[in-house]
């Protein structure tokens, strides 16, 4: 898909209200998996919905390579992939009834879906919850399942918003290193997150971005200088205040 | 294709995994059946099925009994006449008998004044328990002035020498009478009103699971998921309308076949079957996919839970009040019976009364039906234009 250009991409919710993206201008890169951080309410989930083409109305240009991303959904629909910062399944289905969903709404079917489900409910460890109802399971199984889903169709390109929140160290762990192996298979990994320490880990550039405004953007490297932490930058930039 | 036939099989997934929500979509609409034609048995026979008590005080018990002889039958009964009027007016006031016949002592006398319009007639008085039905007073009120009518008639003749048995007189005696009503019963039975119109009240209940899930897929994130899958709006509406016109279609079924062996075993009537299914089916596919539209147009503007039960439940239960399905709309006032036209519920229950009651023909149906897939493709149209008009589908901030 090449590389995603954001250019003064600014949003605003219908109604009064604030602007939510403010002329955001982003590179990221193809392949490695780069990292969007900011403060509650700063502007990641409205960015990823973006990407993601649940929002209309954006202005500004996003483009994947030469073509603009619009063309490109149209042309190659699954080509790019979100996993939401909810559970976004149904409880009262099982496992595997949710992964076949899923999989179906996105064109495939027979033995091409039966491979997918069972593809992805391995790489995210979830076999033997396939039968159980999804409504049931602990919070890190339902994490698993929710990235599970989001790899049905091996996007090029995916959006991963906060999967991490709510699960165990295990699970954590295990997320993050699934996301590395994601990556390394040479996919572009948009990765939002309010854990500071993972993203220092998995990510190999980052974003910072507050009140809808990119802050700093780089290599990580480049980024974190004097030998301070990405948390101790991100604090600096967006400051203590209490947000709501 | 196979996109819909997914979502077809997740909302039947969905809908057979809520226990209490299908038990409301069958059960409810099935009491309400069997209660409210049993209930209502009576008011919809009329006066003639009410066993109606009167008593009849005169200054002789002669005169009273004779009275009460000519004046008992059809829903009317003769009880013992209370001591005096006070006592009379108490007994009505409790309801028991109903009513009172107060008969002067001149009475006799008055039935031999000459029908010159000069003369005054005989007066009588009736004391009535304000909760008898209007209509069964009417029938009482006639009763004794056909009986009074009689009496002075065989009084005349009397007076002229011509021998009479004033007994003889009787209204229900001048002439044979016989009622032929046009394609059927008149007036629906109440099984025959009950049936379709609860029926129709339980349709429009899948209201409540369409809202309840599409909040809840909302809230939850897949609505959005399967937007950014490129999943098109309409087709996610679409997907609702398979699984629930089965619903439906299932409803009908039931409620029909409660209103043949459920109604009858608690000693009602039996639901008298429509000649025409074909007629049947297509006013019931109608009347579904006005309630799946209204469902989807709450759902599409619900924002929680509480807005699409509120929404979805009160708007039902003012089309069902309104529509005729809780008052038979012929006992309404004329001004209440044109507002109820603006009711879908009371286009559904025009298009099964003309299938069941009526036993009309594709054109006694078409204008409730073209109504109500009228109504069902404005409502679609609302609902996506709602979601357009809103441009935002998560709640994602």
């Amino acid at each position: 898909m090449g590389t995603l250009n954001l250019e003064g991409v600014s949003f605003r919710y219908p109604g009064p209200g604030e602007t939510v993206l403010d002329k955001v201008t982003l590179v990221i890169p193809a392949g490695g998996i780069f990292g969007l951080l900011g403060p509650n309410g700063a502007g990641k989930t409205t960015l990823i919905s973006i990407l993601a083409g649940q929002l209309r109305g954006a202005t500004g240009r996003i483009s994947a390579g030469d073509e603009p991303l619009e063309a490109l959904r149209r042309r190659r629909p699954h080509g790019l992939g979100l996993v939401p910062q909810e559970c976004a399944f149904y409880p009262m289905l099982s496992c595997a009834e949710n992964l076949r969903f899923f999989g179906a709404m996105q064109g495939l079917g027979g033995a091409r879906l039966k491979e997918r489900v069972t593809a992805a409910a391995r790489f995210a460890r979830i076999e033997s919850a396939l039968a159980r109802r999804a409504g049931r399971l602990s919070g890190g199984l339902k994490r698993r399942l929710n990235l599970a889903i989001g790899l049905l169709v091996e996007p090029e390109i995916l959006l991963l918003d906060e999967p991490t929140v709510g699960v165990d160290p295990q699970s954590r762990a295990f997320l993050l290193e699934s996301i590395r192996s994601l990556a390394g298979a040479g996919r572009t990994i948009v990765y939002t997150s309010h854990y500071m320490e993972e993203v220092e880990a998995i990510c190999d550039r980052v974003a910072i971005i507050d009140r809808g405004r990119v802050l700093v953007s780089g290599v990580l490297s480049e980024v974190i200088r004097d030998g301070s932490s990405l948390e101790e930058l991100f604090m600096q930039l967006t400051h203590r205040s209490l947000r709501d | 294709m196979r996109r819909l036939l997914a979502l077809w099989e997740k909302e039947t997934l969905a809908l057979s995994r809520d226990v209490l929500g299908l038990a409301v979509l069958f059960l409810m609409p099935a009491a309400f059946i069997v209660v409210m034609s049993l209930a209502l048995s009576d008011v919809f026979k009329g006066g003639a099925a009410r066993r109606t008590e009167f008593a009849v005080m005169a200054a002789g018990p002669k005169l009273a009994d004779r009275l009460a002889r000519k004046l008992s039958g059809e829903g009317f009964r003769s009880a013992p006449a209370p001591a005096d009027e006070a006592a009379a007016r108490d007994a009505v006031r409790r309801g028991t008998p109903s009513l009172v016949l107060v008969v002067p002592r001149d009475f006799e006398r008055a039935l031999d004044a000459p029908l010159d319009g000069k003369s005054t007639p005989p007066s009588l008085t009736l004391l009535a328990d304000p909760a008898l039905p209007p209509a069964q007073l009417l029938a009482f009120q006639q009763r004794v002035l056909g009986v009074t009518l009689s009496l002075r008639v065989s009084a005349l003749m009397r007076r002229a020498g011509i021998a009479a048995d004033a007994d003889a007189l009787e209204l229900k005696d001048a002439a044979s009478l016989s009622i032929e009503t046009i394609g059927g019963t008149a007036r629906p039975s109440s099984v025959q009103q009950n049936v379709p119109a609860w029926l129709i009240f339980g349709m429009f209940f899948v209201v409540m699971p369409i809202s309840s899930l599409f909040v809840v897929e909302r809230r939850d994130g897949t609505l959005a998921r399967l937007v950014s899958q490129q999943v098109p709006f309409s087709l996610l509406l679409l997907g609702k309308v398979g699984p629930y016109f089965v619903v439906n279609l299932a409803q009908a079924a039931l409620m029909l076949l409660a209103g043949r062996t459920l109604v009858p075993w608690f000693g009602g009537e039996t639901l008298a079957l429509p000649g025409r299914w074909d007629l049947l089916a297509a006013v019931t596919a109608s009347t579904s996919f006005a309630a799946i539209g209204w469902g989807l147009f709450v759902a599409v503007c619900s924002r929680t839970l509480e807005q699409a039960t509120v929404i979805g439940g009160v708007g039902n239960i003012l089309a069902a009040a309104v529509g005729g399905v809780m008052v038979p709309r012929f006992v309404m006032p004329e001004a209440m019976q044109k507002v109820s036209e603006v009711s879908p519920m009371a286009w559904a229950l025009d298009g099964f009364h003309a299938v069941i009651l009526r036993q009309g023909g594709a054109a006694d149906i078409a204008e409730p039906c073209v109504k109500l897939l009228a109504l069902a493709a404005a409502l679609l149209a609302a609902a996506l234009w709602v979601h357009l008009r809103g441009r935002v589908l998560t709640s994602a901030q």
